[in-house]
């Protein structure tokens, strides 16, 4: 059996708990456990004074409770798995190197940000700045993937570096900024600017959308490795469709006014179906 | 001030008064150091540890509109180095640039009660003293900009030397500073006016006006000495970094002629060319600069050592910067103060296996190692140029601790440690009154400062207890005991008071009619109207101005101070 | 030992231990995986000669592969573990690269020791290719003149088997023929192995070295070639008038076994007099297939 936190008592401030993570759970008894700190605001606390704790460590962890207040949950966890029964504030999995988090709810911002392996899985929508680099570094995501299955805020994937985002909504304006490399497949709609500054990676969207005066179209082709990602993504979960594996993408160049080695690829419907 | 205390048991280190680790009491009142105090005084048992006067860092930047711009281009020092508030001490943020309470906390765990921050623009004076002000437990001051100011160029231009120097003193009592500085003089007027211009010899022409960096140089010398300044003027030689620069280095040490001038970061500004034409890499000079220094009392320089890590370049010598932008870590700052300075800010990280980072390291310690007078090559790292002063710890291992040394010399680029002098010196282990002497009693002597850096009676009682360890990097990183002023601020390793330190600022005199020479250039090119322009005392709070009086040329080792 | 009348020599086939490697080939239609597959094992019959041996496993649905293509996965070998890599790349290049909407992927069982085909291949982009993972493998995109190449960074490389043969002696040509004919197509769904020779079928067989041409290091079997019946020491029974070999290379000894156990008894048919095989004395080759072993667990035929 796994062990159980429930949230009993929702915090007024946002609660900072980054040792809400399997490693750091396993092996404690409920008493042990319940006298991880948190941060209640600027105050210390313990893990105790907000959840009641049920179960037996055995690797996995669920939560249950409306955690929009609660900060930093699986920050930095590298083994494990985590179910969040609920909705979740910031930082979700923010610099995690392993392991796998699932939330039912909906994440704040800040999602996997600096991530370098493991899985976040977001059923409901998530915030602003989804697996990008934190304010200062050049380097977002280095690795792993994060599956949002509704939409997400601004800059999804800013300084990404490497794995694989995948939104199955929309997302907000400048998707994929200042992109280094890595893969962001977008089922719903992009915001503005998406693939602003750009370098290297791919951003692939299965909807138009209006580019940058700094893209320049190359071509419309059906690239094999696209399937092997929708195909992946299929297995995960999301709602792909045949025509979109099969499916002819424009594909268009840039940042021009970076290495402009990076793209972003549109799902082609009329291509598509030329394609019989 | 704290109530009477007596240190027993300690062995002292104070080479100002000729202690050299003698086992003896220091009493200490109303933050004095005093003969004696009433028996029933607190007592701390020192038994075990070293006593020694509370460091001085001549030279850093912990404080002004530059390091503000360091702190805020790179935050991600911050969320990696957070530091929590406790009881008696504020939060703040680490990193290279640590924010001005952490920065005040860090010195004073550290040992240190004083340090000077070496680089403030005047119009960055305000600034500048607010983030002192809240810079706690240490006592500061900071050297002023002023050798590239357009209207002391005018002035010298004009060969108006007597109104020059009563335009420096009115310069230095607007700003509240506490000495000159000369950051690459000359330069700014060029890399202003000149696609990326720089100056690259004592004899170039500085633009359209009839000087150069020589007369430039030697004026402020002149003028230092003239107002009797507590602490000469702070030079930033010309060329810093460039290959060959020590030359220019020794040049400007000959343009001083018998009078006091303090060379920063020296360290900077002894790299020979390449050793064969078909090389580029930077040779090491230090042995012709540290035997200039040893010749010539009247000089005197901090190192500007180079310690292996992350570092922030932070210089008012913008060409310089501006060069060095692409060898960082991607981020850059280049700015421009009106009629003042420039400015540059380059994250950087040095590393053991690069040639030229690792000969900068090699010829910082050669550097202190072939140092005849270490009342006179004193310790820095310039802070956090070179490494952060968090690394001074380190470096003091380096410099007492001969196996260590070449361990690490063992890590380091082969070629580059080939190329510096380091192997020849490399016997030298540096003694607890040496170290004494380049941390605490050298720097108060070279600024002036005739209360610090010793334990004499009327002294400043600001004392460190370290607690003897063979690991000398480990016994320098976090004294049992710092006392500022007479109160204990650290107690077994924990602050036990919140308290601020002074800042310390000169008040020389000048002819009050220089204002109606000035007053013409504010109200035409500057800002901010002339009237707004000096600092008034509410920026001080807890000022302490060091007289000026007519300075010695040279003071003989190991004298006392007064 | 008799299977429906035709005699199992008690004997066996000695195989040697190669290096082998699975590439899956997809393309937009079957044809293209296929072209690309048979360009890629054509003249690869025996490392004598062609320095790899390759062949068609088996062509694979849609549902199969990686990419939801349909494709064909081929087995390829040699006999050391330096010149693996040197042919796949040398003939991947030459045949999967320039086959029109072709991607070629890994096909063994991952392991951490493997070779960097796709790493060598991706310099054709000449700057211009990239990188992408998927599910933990990198794959290189390769710009080119259709759209765009996909092939997997690194390869498994395995021990293989390679070597694995029977020979069936018949009374005529056409009755050997129609035995190995029956045999191949027997054989042709087991995984795991592949045929090399054309059609699956050798006529040539070989012995080692010359008994007159010093440097040639294989020549034809006489022993068992009819034409030669009388004039040298012949191991051909009464009334054998042609012989047909299969050879099998494959991922390791149970699939060459099973594989032998379908072809031998397909090819145990009229106007066939006796299936054996050919080994060295068994001092050469650690793998020994015993033909009455086999046979012995042969299922009965249907």
């Amino acid at each position: 059996m796994s062990l159980d936190l429930t949230l009993r008592a929702a915090p007024t401030v946002p609660l900072e708990a980054e040792v809400l993570s399997p490693a750091r759970l396993a092996g404690l008894s409920a008493a042990e456990a319940a006298k991880l700190p948190v941060v209640h605001g600027n105050e210390r606390a313990d893990v105790g004074d907000f959840f009641r704790i049920g179960g037996a460590a055995d690797g996995q962890l669920d939560i249950t409770g409306d955690l929009s207040m609660v900060k930093r949950i699986g920050a930095g966890m590298a083994e494990g798995r985590m179910v969040v029964h609920g909705s979740v504030g910031m930082h979700l999995g923010a610099g995690m190197s392993g392991g796998e988090i699932v939330v039912e709810g909906h994440a704040g911002d800040w999602v996997g940000a600096e991530m370098s392996g493991g899985r976040i899985v977001v059923k409901g929508n998530a915030g602003h700045m989804l697996g990008s680099a934190r304010r200062g570094t050049p380097v977002g995501m280095r690795g792993g993937e994060i599956l949002v299955f509704g939409n997400v805020g601004n800059e999804a994937g800013n300084g990404m570096r490497r794995g694989l985002i995948a939104i199955g909504g929309d997302t907000g304006d400048f998707a994929a900024v200042n992109m280094l490399a890595g893969s962001i497949v977008v089922l719903g709609h992009l915001g503005s600017r998406p693939g602003a500054g750009m370098k290297r990676g791919s951003l692939i969207a299965m909807h138009p959308a209006e580019l940058l005066p700094t893209f320049s179209y190359a071509c419309t082709y059906a690239p094999v490795f696209v399937r092997l990602y929708l195909r992946h993504l299929r297995r995960l979960g999301f709602d792909i469709a045949d025509s979109q594996v099969n499916g002819s993408y424009q594909r268009w160049c840039g940042d021009g006014i970076e290495l402009n080695r990076g793209e972003v690829l549109l799902f082609d419907a009329a291509g598509t179906a030329s394609r019989g | 001030m704290g109530s009477p205390l007596r240190i027993v048991n300690g062995r002292v280190y104070d080479p100002a008064n000729g202690v050299d680790g003698a086992v003896r009491d220091v009493c200490i009142r109303d933050g004095e150091i005093v003969v004696d105090v009433p028996p029933d005084a607190k007592r701390i048992d020192a038994t075990g540890m070293v006593v020694m006067p509370g460091g001085i860092d001549i030279h850093c930047h912990i404080a002004g509109p530059k390091v503000n711009l360091a702190r805020k281009v790179q935050p991600e020092n911050h969320y990696g180095d957070v530091q929590l508030r406790t009881r008696l001490t504020r939060s703040g943020t680490g990193g290279t640039v640590p924010s001005t309470f952490a920065t005040g906390y860090r010195y004073a765990a550290l040992g240190y009660t004083t340090a000077m921050e070496a680089a403030v623009t005047p119009l960055g004076a305000r600034h500048a003293l607010e983030e002192l002000h809240d810079t706690p437990v240490i006592d500061k001051g900071f050297y002023v900009l002023v050798g590239n100011s357009v209207l002391l160029y005018r002035l010298l231009h004009e060969g108006r030397r007597e109104e020059f120097r009563h335009a420096l003193a009115w310069w230095l009592n607007a700003t509240k500073a506490y000495a000159p500085k000369l950051v690459n003089p000359g330069a700014d007027e060029l890399w202003k006016g000149y696609r990326n211009a720089n100056v690259t010899s004592l004899d170039d022409k500085i633009g359209a006006l009839d000087l150069t960096p020589r007369r430039v140089i030697a004026a402020f010398i002149e003028a230092a000495n003239e107002l009797g300044l507590p602490h000469p003027v702070h030079i930033h030689c010309n060329n810093l970094g460039h290959s060959g620069n020590f030359e220019t280095t020794l040049e400007t040490m000959r343009l001083a002629e018998g009078r006091r001038a303090h060379i920063a970061h020296i360290q900077f500004h002894s790299y020979g060319a390449a050793a064969a034409k078909s090389q580029s890499n930077p040779t090491s000079r230090a042995r012709d600069i540290v035997e200039f220094i040893n010749a010539h009392p009247n000089i005197s320089a901090d190192v500007g050592a180079v310690m292996f890590g992350r570092s922030t370049i932070m210089t008012a010598d913008a060409p310089l910067a501006y060069m060095l932008r692409r060898f960082g870590t991607g981020k850059w700052v280049n700015a421009d103060t009106e009629n003042e300075s420039g400015c540059g800010i380059v994250p950087f990280i040095y590393q053991d296996r690069v040639y030229t980072n690792a000969l900068q390291w090699a010829i910082g310690l050669e550097l202190l190692l072939c140092s005849a007078d270490p009342w006179r090559v004193v310790f820095s790292t310039d802070h956090p140029n070179g490494g952060s002063f968090m690394s001074y710890p380190r470096l003091i291992r380096l410099l007492m601790d001969r196996e260590f040394r070449k361990e690490q010399m063992a890590r380091v680029n082969q070629k580059a440690l080939n190329q510096s002098g380091l192997r020849d010196c490399q016997e030298r282990e540096y003694t607890l009154s040496e170290i004494a002497i380049i941390t605490r009693a050298g720097p108060a002597r070279l600024l002036g400062l005739a209360a610090k850096g010793h334990l004499g009676v009327g002294a400043d009682a600001d004392v460190t207890i370290y607690e003897e360890d063979a690991n000398k990097e480990k016994m320098f990183s976090a004294p049992r005991y710092v006392i500022k002023d007479g109160e204990l601020a650290i107690e077994d390793h924990e602050f036990r008071v919140s308290r601020e330190g002074r800042t310390l600022q000169v008040a020389p005199e000048y002819d009050r009619g220089i204002e109606q020479v000035l007053e013409p250039f504010f109200e035409d090119f500057y800002t901010v109207r002339f009237a707004n322009y000096p600092v008034d005392e509410r920026y001080a709070p807890h000022a302490q101005i060091i007289p000026t009086a007519p300075q010695a040329a040279t003071s003989p080792a190991g004298s006392a101070p007064r | 030992m008799l299977v429906r009348g035709v005699l199992i020599e008690d004997t066996f086939a000695e195989a040697f231990t190669m290096r082998v490697a699975r590439l899956i080939i997809t393309g937009r239609t079957p044809r293209w995986a296929r072209e690309a597959a048979l360009k890629l094992t054509g003249f690869a019959t025996s490392v004598i000669g062609c320095k790899c041996e390759a062949g068609i496993e088996r062509e694979l649905s849609e549902g199969e592969t990686l990419d939801g293509r349909p494709g064909v996965s081929v087995l390829f070998l040699t006999m050391d573990k330096e010149s693996l890599p040197q042919q796949l790349i040398a003939r991947i290049g030459q045949t999967v690269l320039t086959c029109p909407t072709t991607a070629c992927f890994d096909g063994l069982p991952d392991v951490p020791d493997r070779l960097p085909v796709g790493k060598a291949l991706r310099v054709f982009g000449d700057g211009f290719q990239g990188s992408k993972v998927v599910g933990g493998k990198r794959y290189w995109r390769l710009p080119v003149m259709e759209g765009e190449f996909l092939v997997e960074e690194t390869f498994v490389m395995q021990k293989g088997v390679g070597g694995g043969n029977f020979l069936i002696l018949a009374t005529d040509a056409d009755a050997a023929l129609a035995a190995a004919e029956a045999a191949v197509a027997a054989m042709a769904s087991q995984p795991g192995v592949i045929l090399p020779f054309p059609g699956g079928v050798v006529r040539s067989g070989s012995k080692v070295g010359s008994k007159r041409y010093k440097k040639m290091i294989a020549t034809t079997n006489d022993a068992f070639s009819p034409t030669l019946r009388g004039i040298t020491e012949s191991q051909l029974p009464e009334g054998v008038n042609s012989v047909l070999e299969i050879v099998l290379d494959g991922t390791d000894g149970p699939a060459i076994e099973a594989a032998m156990r379908r072809g031998i008894d397909a090819a145990c048919r009229p106007g066939v007099k006796a299936i054996t095989a050919g080994n060295y004395g068994g001092k050469l080759g650690p793998h020994h297939f015993h033909l009455r072993r086999i046979m012995g667990g042969a299922p009965r035929p249907a």
